[in-house]
């Protein structure tokens, strides 16, 4: 794929070189329309599938790790410190040494880029799933074990559920500074939108970089949004409160939301 | 309750300590110490003291979210300590102060709880929501709503509701409504006891407050700091005749004034009233008047009936008037409750009140002396005994 790149850049220098009818281009233009609207499905739509798969597959598979871990840590209180320890200094490695202490075990590609991204998220999914599970008040809990719920029902039909706005929460973030750190996963030969940046002359080419930077800053709003309908979809028990004292009240408020 | 007999529901059971202990690792002291009750099948034992006297570890040993150090519990005739926990906890009802009602379940996805952990069929589930939110007297239509569209009371019943929702034998409540405000609680309290009279559930019930432990309790167990057992007895019992200077201090010295609460209006002998009809002679009246305990004439309708009391100018014509100088009020029913029969006469800055059965006739006179005399007497444990149910309906 980056070798793909790197010709791509040749050919862009080539073009720079011999193409001077786009006046745009020669004065190194920080929004040349003609150009973008030229290159936009040969150059950019592979890398930002590639982001995507980066961002999606590290998310998810953190999101799995962490809700391991803290089912795990749910009944094994002890191994809380530890897992925020150990998940907390791979949080401090900084990304691109990361990447180039990965390449001798794992080699140059994807995977490597997505062990890393993976472990950056672990951090913080794990630290809100932790979080969210100790703030579920206790009068629920209680309840629940008074009526005979086991600790498995406690924990998946209790506790969880309510820990839902922090554990989102932390999809978010997660998920938002995963589009941003994906963007060096080409460092350890992953692509991805960082791609178009950090080969050859690319970087500074100013409307190449404008096109790159809209597409992630696009990419994170976009994630960012999905999950923010996603937490209203499975909160709305924690809304409903907000328009007590009545069905019309109820329901004009509804409408509003819908209309907006 | 209609469906009560298709809900397999169980009979209300006993429960009775025997010399149960509960003292807790690295505490010299036992939380609770070797406590023995009884407990009938149907009452409501109410477990009061002081906080720390160990009532609410008492109540939770029952359902083993305490685990009993020494000495066992029976409900019905099997120990507690031969139960799986989750198994006997879904068999007892279980209410607390915070209420804790699921946020992120509807009402009746809340009620609904412990029948599917007991794996009932989805029409019988529904079936007994359904009957439940009639019972606890919510709008049908709140069942699809969450706990936070509810107001304070409403979720108090609907915890009421969740607890009772498998029909269990035993139901145990710690401060249910502790949380309340006091206007609301005096009325869920009032709820609660004539849904009580009909469900009839064996109900253990944890409070500090001896006035919510008189008012509830068919009986009552004082607890004192370090978990013993000041005295198990009924309300009455407990105010009439403190067994130690503790529960005489906890009771608290207006104990004269809370047995008014347990006693109704026409548990006491009433004075007659001296009645005038109208059109009789004053005369007559007058006669009548002489050396009667009430003073004053009661003019009644032809169904005896009180339509107010004669004065002085009233009976200086020469036939009793239609329309009397005084009104009758406050008019006392028989079935009132002596406290607020005596509010009622002390915020009319009456002396006497007329009281009627529930056909409003008259039936006697109602005077702040009684009232004094029965304050003051201590030889009236007969009447109270006989007086010592609770209240209901008040």
């Amino acid at each position: 794929m980056s070798v793909n790149l790197t010709l791509v850049g040749q050919s862009l220098a080539e073009k720079l070189a011999g193409d001077s009818s786009d006046q745009c281009i020669q004065d190194n233009g920080a929004f040349c329309f003609n150009w973008i609207a030229e290159n936009f499905s040969d150059r950019y739509v592979t890398p930002t599938l590639e982001h995507l798969y980066l961002v999606g597959f590290s998310v998810i598979l953190g999101f799995l790790l962490a809700m391991g871990m803290a089912v795990l840590s749910h009944r094994q209180r002890w191994l809380v410190p530890p897992f925020i320890g150990v998940t907390g200094v791979l949080y401090t490695i900084p990304s691109v040494a990361f990447f180039f202490l990965l390449l001798p075990i794992t080699g140059r590609g994807v995977d490597t880029a997505l062990i890393a991204l993976t472990a950056y998220n672990l951090q913080i999914i794990y630290r809100n799933i932790v979080a969210g599970l100790n703030n579920v008040p206790v009068g629920p809990k209680d309840a629940g074990r008074g009526m005979g719920m086991t600790a498995r029902q406690m924990l998946w039909k209790v506790e969880f559920p309510l820990a839902v706005p922090e554990i989102v929460a932390g999809l978010r973030i997660a998920t938002v500074s995963t589009v941003a750190i994906a963007t060096l996963a080409d460092f350890a030969g992953g692509g991805g939108l960082g791609s178009l940046i950090i080969t050859g002359s690319n970087i500074t080419f100013k409307t190449n970089i404008l096109v790159v930077t809209v597409l992630a800053v696009g990419m994170a709003v976009i994630f960012d949004i999905l999950f923010l309908l996603a937490q209203r979809r499975l909160t709305r028990w924690q809304t409903a409160g907000e328009s007590r004292g009545g069905s019309k009240r109820f329901g004009a408020a509804m409408a509003r939301s819908r209309a907006a | 309750m209609a469906g009560e007999a298709e809900s397999n529901g169980a009979e209300a059971l006993p429960v009775t300590y025997r010399d149960t202990t509960k003292r807790y690792p690295g505490s010299d002291n036992p939380a609770v110490d070797s406590l023995s009750l009884d407990v009938a099948a149907g009452e409501i034992c109410v477990l009061v003291g002081p906080s720390g006297c160990g009532k609410t570890t008492a109540m939770r040993m029952v359902n083993r979210m305490v685990e009993i150090t020494d000495g066992d519990i029976l409900v019905g005739d099997r120990s507690v300590r031969d139960r799986t926990p989750f198994e006997l906890r879904r068999e007892i009802g279980y209410v607390i102060q915070q209420i804790g009602l699921f946020p992120h379940r509807t009402i009746g996805e809340n009620i609904a709880t412990v029948p599917r952990m007991l794996g009932w069929d989805q029409s019988r589930t529904t079936q007994r929501v359904d009957e439940l939110i009639s019972v606890i007297g919510l709008d049908p239509e709140l069942r699809d709503r969450y706990p936070a569209q509810l107001s304070g009371g409403q979720q108090q019943r609907v915890g009421v509701a969740r607890a009772l929702a498998a029909n269990p034998g035993v139901m145990l409540m710690d401060e249910p409504f502790g949380a309340v405000d006091p206007i609301n609680r005096e009325r869920l309290q009032n709820e609660f006891l004539r849904l009580q009279a009909e469900v009839k559930k064996t109900i253990l019930f944890v409070t500090h407050d001896i006035d919510e432990a008189i008012k509830m309790g068919d009986r009552i167990a004082v607890l004192r700091e370090g978990g013993k057992l000041a005295q198990y007895a009924t309300p009455a019992e407990l105010l009439m005749a403190p067994a130690n200077s503790f529960v005489e201090d906890f009771v608290g010295a207006d104990r004269a004034l809370k047995r008014l609460a347990l006693m109704r209006v026409s548990d006491v002998d009433l004075w007659e009233a001296p009645l005038a009809f109208v059109g009789q002679s004053t005369g007559e009246v007058r006669a009548k008047l002489e050396g009667a305990e009430v003073p004053h004439a009661l003019l009644v309708d032809s169904d005896r009936k009180p339509l107010g009391w004669l004065s002085e100018t009233d009976l200086r014509k020469d036939l009793v008037p239609e329309v009397p100088d005084s009104s009758p009020h406050p008019i006392l029913d028989g079935s009132d409750v002596m406290r607020d029969a005596l509010s009622d006469l002390l915020q009319a800055e009456s002396q006497y009140a007329p009281v009627v059965d529930g056909h409003g006739r008259i039936t006697g006179v109602l005077s702040i002396e009684i009232v004094q005399e029965f304050l003051s007497s201590d030889e009236a444990t007969e009447d109270e005994h006989s007086a010592s149910e609770r209240p209901l309906g008040v």
